[in-house]
């Protein structure tokens, strides 16, 4: 059996050193967020702190960025969740790091909305197709996801705007009514 | 002062591992659980009703206060991942005893599903069982406890399925529908892989050990990982030795039978690093089979959208995660593989919206189609069983070892011809079911991943090609046992838990049977 049905050999061998998950792990990566493997210290709130890798200017854009990803972003404290990952994080500095010198270089703050949107909305839509090879795609590929972890998972996101109803204790789980209306 | 000797040392104390020392123990058979972490409080221990947002880094902490035990592979702790499954409990049908009979591959099992089916009764007695009477051969039956009523999100995916022909039914847990046993019902909060407070859902601690420790049978020898397991020359293990896990301090404990309960993996690696002059390969190894036949389930996923529930109202649908199942229907088709697959659902839990990363756009646009997107989200995945090949298996690495000295494992995986067949049906199928549910996909697994492990260690009836028996004897040391996913020949497609703990119970009546007689 050294090929597989493709008829060919590109997965030869999943070499798989570490964890496979408990019992019955959530499937996708995207239920894992960029945060969860900070270890989270007892006593402190969930407060993420003033920004400590970002300077002034870098976190003004950022949060320029994140707002226009998702409008409530800079309510939610999302460039603060951010900071708090990329300072745990060599790759993700480094990736921010350039992003935004790039925005640095192009005005980006100082853009009317409609210039900035004009920069943004076509490379979304190229990283929305799957492409992150440029630096720009990679930087926007990334923020976006945090953006969208941040804010799904921030209490203005999750609770207030998405409006979550779980987690409450229930006698019985309702019988479905679907047909009724 | 002489030496204690335990009847018997288990170590571990998940499902396996406890559900043998509590049926020892009620048994008057004088047991010593050896547990590599720490002893866990479900009411108090676990993060079961926190939300992301509680947390800076919105990751929510498996355990409260940094209390050890669940953060690592090894899920070290009272009660194993026991504590942290999502209790899905199927009874294996008949043909999953039979496989190479009826498929001309992988192994059959030595013994039969009428021999196993008494104990998968023995456990819903006593642990509670949920479920309905759907009369499927390849599901058998069981002593049920009312279902959980499906969500609204099932029923459409169970009208899709039917237009195809294909049945979905209710999940079967080990979680409480009904109070009993001393333990309430579920409440649907939602979040029972972070642990339930109320062990309303089986964990073996509350579920098993728990009401016998007033037996006095039950040692529990928390805090300590095992590292090696020594035979004397009469070729008898007398016992584990360990490491005190903070401390490193060793220590040993005596027994006059030694049960390797310590997940799949890990009783795999206490084997192989178990060497001795006898077996210079691993303990038990004489076949060379120890680690080989590494087939764990594979998943092939699919994330999608129920049109009909996208903009609707957002009701608290959680429940206790899926509700609803998609029994394999490989069996009545023809097909260009051996085995089969089935699925589990809508099993996700929405404090998490990862899914929004991949949805396109951004701005209001992007943000409002998350949220009509969010009521409607859920994912499908089937699972399938993988077939034995040689590039499959476990072994030890030669140069990392962890804190402990203990070598870490490590896990090749092949997907062969055979669980690529079945990667592409499973892919093809759930597309055609969630279509006709009129669900609209999101993202699609592709390639299979591993999920429940098994094999390792497989029961058979030779000596030279298995390495224990029916009973999780090894063929090698007659006092030396092992339970848990290790041991399975072939892993069906179904959720296998249920008959781990069948099987440690069988395994506990045959010890208890031998204490009897004297023969420990």
């Amino acid at each position: 059996m050294s090929q597989n049905v493709f008829g060919d050999n590109r997965r030869e061998t999943i070499k798989i050193i570490g964890a496979i998950g408990v019992q019955c792990a959530f499937p996708f990566a995207g239920d894992e967020l960029y945060g969860q493997h900070e270890h989270h210290e007892p006593g402190r709130s969930a407060d993420p702190g003033p920004p400590q890798f970002f300077n002034k200017d870098q976190f003004a854009a950022l949060s320029r960025l994140t707002e226009l990803i998702l409008p409530g972003s800079l309510a939610a404290k999302v460039p603060h969740y951010i900071d708090l990952v990329v300072r745990n994080n060599p790759i993700h500095k480094q990736t921010y790091t350039e992003g935004l010198a790039w925005l640095a270089s192009v005005h980006f703050l100082t853009l009317p909305e409609k210039d900035q949107l004009a920069l943004l909305e076509p490379l979304c839509a190229e990283v929305d197709r799957g492409e992150t090879n440029t630096l720009q795609q990679k930087f926007f590929r990334l923020t976006k996801n945090m953006t969208a972890d941040g804010y799904f998972t921030s209490r203005p996101g999750l609770l207030e705007y998405l409006g979550y109803k779980g987690n409450q204790v229930l006698a019985e789980f309702p019988e479905c009514k679907i047909d009724e209306h | 002062m002489a030496k204690e000797v335990f009847d018997v040392v288990i170590v571990g104390s998940g499902a396996c591992g406890g559900t043998a020392a509590a049926h020892l123990a009620r048994a008057g058979v004088n047991v010593c659980v050896v547990e590599g972490g720490p002893k866990i409080e479900t009411r108090t221990d676990f993060n079961t009703h926190a939300m992301p947002y509680d947390f800076p880094n919105r990751g929510i902490p498996k355990m409260r206060n940094n209390k050890p035990g669940f953060d690592t592979e090894r899920s070290r702790g009272l009660g194993g991942k026991s504590m942290l499954w999502n209790a899905v409990a199927w009874r294996f049908g008949p043909r999953d005893f039979e496989g190479y009979t009826r498929d001309g591959a992988g192994y059959d099992w030595p013994i039969s599903y009428k021999d196993l089916a008494p104990w998968y009764e023995t456990i819903e007695r006593e642990v509670g069982v949920c479920g309905n009477l759907d009369g499927l051969e390849d599901l058998p039956d069981g002593l049920f406890l009312p279902p959980a009523p499906m969500k609204c999100s099932d029923i459409l995916i169970q009208r899709g399925a039917a237009k195809l022909g294909h049945k979905v039914i209710h999940v079967r847990k080990s979680t409480l529908t009904r109070p009993k046993f001393g333990r309430p019902a579920c409440h649907y909060c939602g979040n029972c892989m972070a642990g339930c407070d109320v062990a309303a859902k089986y964990n073996s601690w509350d579920g098993h050990m728990r009401p016998l420790m007033k037996t006095g049978k039950i040692t529990l020898q928390l805090d300590s990982v095992v590292y090696d397991i020594p035979v004397n020359s009469e070729n008898r293990v007398t016992g584990v030795k360990f490491l005190n896990r903070t401390t490193l301090a060793p220590g040993e404990v005596h027994g006059k039978v030694v049960i390797l309960a310590a997940a799949c993996v890990q009783n795999v690696a206490l084997l192989l690093q178990a060497r001795s002059n006898r077996y210079p390969n691993g303990l038990a190894n004489s076949s060379g089979r120890v680690g080989k036949d590494f087939m764990p389930h594979f998943t092939g996923g699919v994330e999608a959208f129920l049109t009909k529930l996208i903009g609707k109202p957002i009701t608290n649908d959680e429940g206790f995660l899926d509700h609803a199942y998609l029994p394999s229907f490989m069996h009545q088709r023809k097909r260009d593989y051996a085995r089969s697959w089935g699925a589990q659902f809508n099993y996700q839990n929405r404090r998490s919206v990862g899914w929004a990363r991949a949805l396109p756009g951004m701005g209001a646009a992007y943000k409002q189609s998350v949220k009509d997107r969010y009521p409607s989200y859920f994912v499908f995945s089937p699972y399938g069983e993988k077939m034995p090949d040689d590039k499959s298996y476990i072994d030890l690495d030669p140069g990392k070892k962890d804190k402990f000295g203990l070598p870490e494992v490590r896990r090749f995986l092949y997907w062969n011809a055979n669980d690529m067949r079945i990667f592409r049906d499973m892919q093809q199928q759930s597309r055609a079911i969630l279509e006709a549910a009129g669900a609209e996909i999101h993202q699609v697994y592709t390639e299979p991943r591993p999920n429940h492990e098994i094999g390792g260690t497989i029961m058979g009836k030779d000596p030279r090609k298995s390495v224990t028996d029916s009973y999780g004897r090894t063929h090698d040391v007659a006092n030396l046992y092992t339970l848990g996913g290790n041991i399975l020949p072939s892993g069906s497609e179904k959720n296998p838990t249920h008959t781990f703990m069948a099987l440690s119970a069988r395994t506990a009546a045959h010890l208890i049977e031998q204490a009897r007689k004297g023969n420990l």
